[in-house]
C-alpha cells in the first residue's frame, strides 16, 4: 500500500515532531493577542497620550488644548525647584541604592556562604515576605518608629539622650532615606543571593592560593562574576525610586519632597499638560535605563523566584 | 538566631585561609543578623500597637486589648473597602492569569521576532514606577475616553503591572517544561487540544495557581495606581492611606495585622503550589 504523496515519513519528521500544524506561524502568536491588546490600551496608548499631552498646554479652565509647544519641557530646565527637586532625588536614588548594596552584599555572601542549603530558603523567605506585603503599610510602620512619639524618640529620651521629642529623624531626608533603604532591600538581596548563589566559591582559595590577597580576590573574581546580579540589585532600587511619592509624603514633610511629588501636585492642581511632561521625562529616564542596562538585568531573578 | 552558623561546611572552610577569617565570618553574621532585625522591627511595631489600648499608635504599650479588632469589625465603611478590594483583586486575578499564561506561551516558544525586545516591553509595566502608569492611566481614561472612573477602572489599572507577573512565572515555568512530554503525546495520536488539556496544563498549573495568587496579593496591596484609577470607592489600602493622613488610631493597626496575615498566607499558599509543581515536573520528566 502506498501512501500519497505529502504523508509519510517525509511529512513527519521523526526527530522534533514539535506543535503541529495549525500552531504554525502566525498563529503561535494567538495566545498573546489578548495580552498585546492589554498592553496596547493600558500601557502604550496611555503613554501615548501622556507623550502628546506633554506638548500641549493647560488653559486657565483647565482645558488641555493642542497648542503644540515645549515649554513645559523647557520649565524643568529653568526654574531653579524643579531642577534642583530633581537632583536631589537622582542624590537621594544614588545614596539609598548604594547603602542597600551595602547591606545585601555582605548579607547575601554571609547567607550563600556559610549558611546551610535548608536554612538559607528560610532566611530568603524572611527576606520575601516582607517584599510583597503591603508598600504603605511598611512606609506606615517607620511613621510609628520615627514620628515625633514614635520607638525611637521615646527610646532616646528612656535613656537619656534627648530631653524632649525631636523632629530629628521624620519629616527630613534622613527619614526617607531610611525607610527608602528599607522599602527595596529586599529587591537588592534578591538580586544578589540569586548571582551569588551561581558562584564557586572554591575559586577564590584558588585565587588566595595563587596570591592574591583578600580584596584582590574579592575584586577580580568574585565582582565580576555577580555583575548582573549587582546591576539587576541597582536598577531595582535606582528606579522605583524615580516614582517615589508616597514615602516622602508620608515621613518626608515639605522638606523631603522628591520629582514624582511635583509630578502629583500638578495633577493636583490640573496642570496636566505640565504633569505630563515631568511624568515623560521621568520615564525617558528610566526607559534609557533599562535599555543600556538589558543585558544584566535579571528580572525573574527577583520578582518570579520560587 | 545561632542557628544560622551552621557546622558541616566543607573542608577548604576549616582550612587556616587567613587569620581574618573567623573574625570576618562572625562580623558577617552579626550584620545578618542586623539586618534581619531591621526588616522585623517596624513589623513587629505594627502588630504590637495594634493591640495597645491608647488611642495614638504608640509607645508605651499600656495594656494588651483586641477592642481595635472589634472596632474594625464593626466599621462599615472598612467593610465597605475591604469588600471592594477583594472584588478588584479577584477580578484581577481571574483576567491576569487567563491573559499572562496565553501570552506567555509564544514568548517561551518562539515564533516572536525580536524576542528580546517584547520581553522588554512586556515587562516594562513592572519596572515604570507606579505612579507613571497610574497618571498615564488617568488621563487616557479621563481624557481620552471620558470614562467615568470606578472600579472597572481600578481591575484595568491593577491588570498592567500583575499580568507581567503572571507572564514571568508562567513562562520560567514553561521554560523548563520538558518538550519531549508534548510530542510522546503526540505520537501517542493526542491532538494539539489534547495535548494541552492533558498534559501542559496539568504541569504548568502549579505556575498559573502561584501567578494567580501572586496578582491576587498585589492586588490587595497596591495602592499608587488605584489612588489614581479609582472613583467615588474606596480600597483597602485607600482606606488605610486616608486613615494614616487624618488621625490614625490604632484601629488602622489592627486592619494592617490582619493584612499582613493574609498577605503572608497567600504567599504561603503560591509557595506550596510551586514546590508541588516542582515534584509533580520532576516525576513528569521521568
Amino acid at each position: 500500500m502506498s501512501l500519497p504523496s505529502g504523508v509519510g515519513l517525509k511529512g513527519v519528521p521523526l526527530v522534533q515532531p514539535g506543535p503541529a500544524a495549525p500552531s504554525r506561524g502566525l498563529g503561535r502568536l494567538a495566545p498573546a493577542v489578548p495580552g498585546a491588546i492589554a498592553l496596547f490600551l493600558l500601557f502604550l496608548a496611555p503613554m501615548a497620550f501622556m507623550l502628546v499631552f506633554s506638548f500641549w498646554r493647560t488653559d486657565v479652565d483647565f482645558n488641555l488644548v493642542p497648542d503644540w509647544n515645549i515649554n513645559n519641557y523647557t520649565k524643568f530646565f529653568t526654574v531653579p525647584t524643579y531642577l534642583r527637586t530633581f537632583l536631589k532625588t537622582m542624590l537621594m536614588a544614588a545614596a539609598v541604592t548604594a547603602a542597600g548594596l551595602a547591606a545585601a552584599l555582605p548579607f547575601c555572601y554571609f547567607l550563600v556562604r556559610y549558611v546551610s542549603r535548608r536554612r538559607q530558603r528560610l532566611v530568603l523567605l524572611a527576606v520575601i515576605v516582607p517584599f510583597w506585603t503591603s508598600y504603605l503599610l511598611r512606609v506606615y510602620a517607620w511613621q510609628a518608629i520615627l514620628g515625633e512619639r514614635g520607638a525611637l524618640n521615646q527610646a532616646l529620651q528612656a535613656i537619656g539622650i534627648l530631653d524632649e521629642p525631636s523632629r530629628l529623624f521624620v519629616y527630613n531626608d534622613i527619614g526617607v532615606f531610611i525607610v527608602l533603604v528599607y522599602v527595596y532591600f529586599p529587591f537588592a538581596a534578591l538580586a544578589l543571593y540569586a548571582a551569588l548563589e551561581k558562584f564557586d566559591f572554591s575559586q577564590l582559595y584558588a585565587a588566595q592560593d595563587l596570591g592574591a590577597r583578600p580584596d584582590q580576590a574579592f575584586r577580580h573574581i568574585l565582582v565580576p562574576q555577580i555583575r548582573s546580579g549587582i546591576i539587576t540589585a541597582c536598577i531595582f532600587m535606582f528606579i522605583p525610586i524615580l516614582g517615589e511619592f508616597l514615602t516622602p509624603t508620608l515621613v518626608g514633610g515639605v522638606q523631603g519632597s522628591l520629582i514624582a511629588n511635583l509630578v502629583v501636585n500638578f495633577f493636583r492642581g490640573a496642570q496636566i499638560a505640565q504633569g505630563a511632561a515631568f511624568a515623560i521625562i521621568i520615564a525617558v529616564f528610566v526607559t534609557a535605563l533599562l535599555v543600556v542596562f538589558r543585558k544584566y538585568l535579571r528580572i525573574e531573578d527577583v520578582v518570579a523566584r520560587e | 538566631m545561632w542557628w544560622l552558623v551552621s557546622r558541616q561546611i566543607d573542608p577548604l572552610e576549616t582550612m587556616p585561609v587567613s587569620p581574618y577569617a573567623r573574625p570576618t565570618r562572625w562580623v558577617l553574621w552579626l550584620w545578618a543578623v542586623a539586618v534581619l532585625v531591621f526588616l522585623y522591627l517596624p513589623i513587629a511595631f505594627l502588630v504590637l500597637f495594634s493591640f495597645n489600648e491608647p488611642r495614638t499608635p504608640g509607645l508605651p504599650i499600656v495594656n494588651l486589648t483586641l477592642h481595635w479588632y472589634e472596632v474594625a469589625a464593626g466599621n462599615s465603611l472598612l467593610l465597605e473597602a475591604v469588600k471592594n478590594s477583594i472584588i478588584v483583586a479577584v477580578a484581577v486575578a481571574f483576567l491576569a492569569t487567563l491573559i499572562g499564561t496565553m501570552a506567555a506561551f509564544p514568548l517561551v516558544r518562539g515564533g516572536i521576532r525580536h524576542a528580546d525586545s517584547v520581553r522588554i516591553l512586556a515587562t516594562m509595566p513592572i519596572m515604570l514606577p507606579g505612579i507613571l502608569l497610574g497618571i498615564a492611566m488617568l488621563i487616557f481614561f479621563r481624557r481620552v475616553l471620558d470614562l467615568e472612573l470606578s472600579l472597572l477602572t481600578v481591575i484595568a489599572g491593577h491588570l498592567v503591572f500583575t499580568t507581567p507577573f503572571v507572564v514571568l512565572i508562567v513562562a520560567a515555568r514553561l521554560q523548563g517544561f520538558d518538550q519531549r512530554l508534548e510530542w510522546a503525546a503526540a505520537d501517542l495520536g493526542a491532538s494539539p487540544r489534547q495535548a494541552l488539556r492533558h498534559v501542559i496544563l496539568p504541569l504548568i498549573s502549579p505556575a498559573i495557581a502561584a501567578g494567580a495568587l501572586i496578582s491576587v496579593t498585589l492586588s490587595i496591596d497596591e495602592f499608587i495606581i488605584t489612588f489614581f484609577t479609582v472613583g467615588p470607592q474606596v480600597t483597602l489600602p485607600l482606606y488605610i492611606y486616608t486613615q494614616i493622613k487624618f488621625g490614625v488610631t490604632p484601629e488602622v493597626n489592627a486592619v494592617a495585622t490582619v493584612l499582613l496575615l493574609a498577605t503572608v498566607a497567600l504567599l504561603f499558599g503560591s509557595g506550596l503550589v510551586l514546590r508541588a509543581g516542582r515534584r509533580l515536573l520532576r516525576q513528569g520528566g521521568r
